[in-house]
């Protein structure tokens, strides 16, 4: 067998041979070759005392409140992110609800005056009510298809335009 | 250690669970490697309070990602290199620096070595103790990168492959690494022989 400190690859052995990582048949080679070796002994001699010291070092055990504490700093980030969440809804709703707004009065500015007839209190107060709920119904449709709209548009820009 | 060898890692499998919505595997998954890691990251800084936080960041950040989670690796591989990450950026950011100067100071934060005399004499302690303070110190010195990769080596047992993947680098860089550590430790712990 060469001497494994003539390279540092075969040196690797050495520290193999420390850690007893190594084989079994490449153990027998290098152990007939330490017999003869007096530099490669001190090699592993040294590489032990290193192995035997670190084997030493324990470290301290892991605190009982370990997990409580990941599961609360998760908890942390999901109740961010859903407030984070909670914000961009609003604010994406803003302009949806600003133009829904607009189309309402521009609804009821552009509603067809009423006849001029004698004053009939009691038939326009009807009228009025008569009125009024379908303005509302067809403003709110209007909202809904614009939402709908928003909603289809916002998230898919970027397929849109492919 | 292709995408074969990982879809047959059961950690791999249980990261995969996690994405799909099982919190039970992720359970399973912290009380596996929470020693480990919390472990690697103490002799990594040589601070528990640092070590717990940067090890409960680690977990945060696998859970975090638990969406985009691809097994292209060993679970242990992606998980040590979310921590080596984190610890090499505590280490350069200095968050420990004030702490290395009272190594001595916290004595009592520190385990003691194992013996076999289970009850030594307080000169033997005292050794023991001065021991395990110069092996830390040794350690301490290593640069980041070596010392990492003899943590991983002689902790976990990790193979140089696995090593090579955690640090981003060649197996012939690792080898290097782990050579030039090794050296300087043999160099400076010979006389415990």
């Amino acid at each position: 067998m060469r001497c494994p400190l003539e390279t540092r690859e075969d040196r690797e052995i050495l520290v193999a041979y420390s850690s007893r990582a190594l084989h079994a048949p490449d153990t027998e080679l290098l152990e007939a070759h330490l017999q003869s070796c007096a530099a490669c002994r001190e090699f592993v001699r040294g590489q032990q005392v290193v192995w035997e010291a670190l084997d030493g070092w324990q470290a301290p055990a892991v605190p009982a409140d370990f997990d409580r504490s990941v599961y609360a700093r998760i908890g942390e980030q999901v109740s961010w992110w859903q407030r984070m969440r909670g914000r961009m809804l609003v604010y994406r709703a803003l302009p949806v609800t600003a133009v829904a707004a607009l189309l309402l009065v521009g609804v009821l500015l552009e509603r067809p005056a009423p006849p001029r007839v004698a004053p009939q209190p009691a038939t326009t107060t009807a009228q009025v009510e008569g009125l009024q709920p379908d303005q509302v119904v067809r403003a709110l449709d209007e909202m809904e298809v614009l939402d709908q709209f928003n909603r289809l548009i916002k998230p898919d820009s970027s397929e849109s335009k492919m | 250690m292709g995408g074969a060898t990982a879809a047959l890692d059961y950690d791999a499998e249980l990261m995969l669970r996690v994405k799909d919505g099982d919190e039970a595997s992720f359970t399973a998954l912290l009380e596996k490697h929470r020693s480990p890691v919390v472990h690697f990251l103490y002799r990594m800084v040589q601070q528990q309070a640092v070590a717990e936080e940067l090890a409960q960041e680690v977990f945060l950040r696998v859970y975090r990602s638990r969406g985009s989670y691809e097994p292209t690796a060993k679970f242990t591989t992606w998980l040590f290199r979310i921590a080596t990450h984190l610890a090499l950026n505590a280490l350069r950011d200095g968050r420990n620096e004030r702490n290395q100067d009272r190594l001595d100071e916290r004595a009592e934060d520190m385990p003691a070595l194992q013996v076999e005399d289970r009850r030594p004499s307080v000169e033997q302690s005292m050794v023991r103790q001065a021991m395990l303070d110069e092996v830390r110190r040794a350690v301490a010195a290593l640069p980041d990168k070596q010392r990492a990769a003899v943590l991983m080596h002689k902790y976990r047992e990790m193979e140089y492959t696995q090593i090579a993947k955690v640090l981003n680098c060649s197996e012939s860089a690792v080898k290097s690494l782990l050579f030039r550590a090794y050296e300087t430790l043999r160099a400076r712990l010979a006389h415990m022989a």
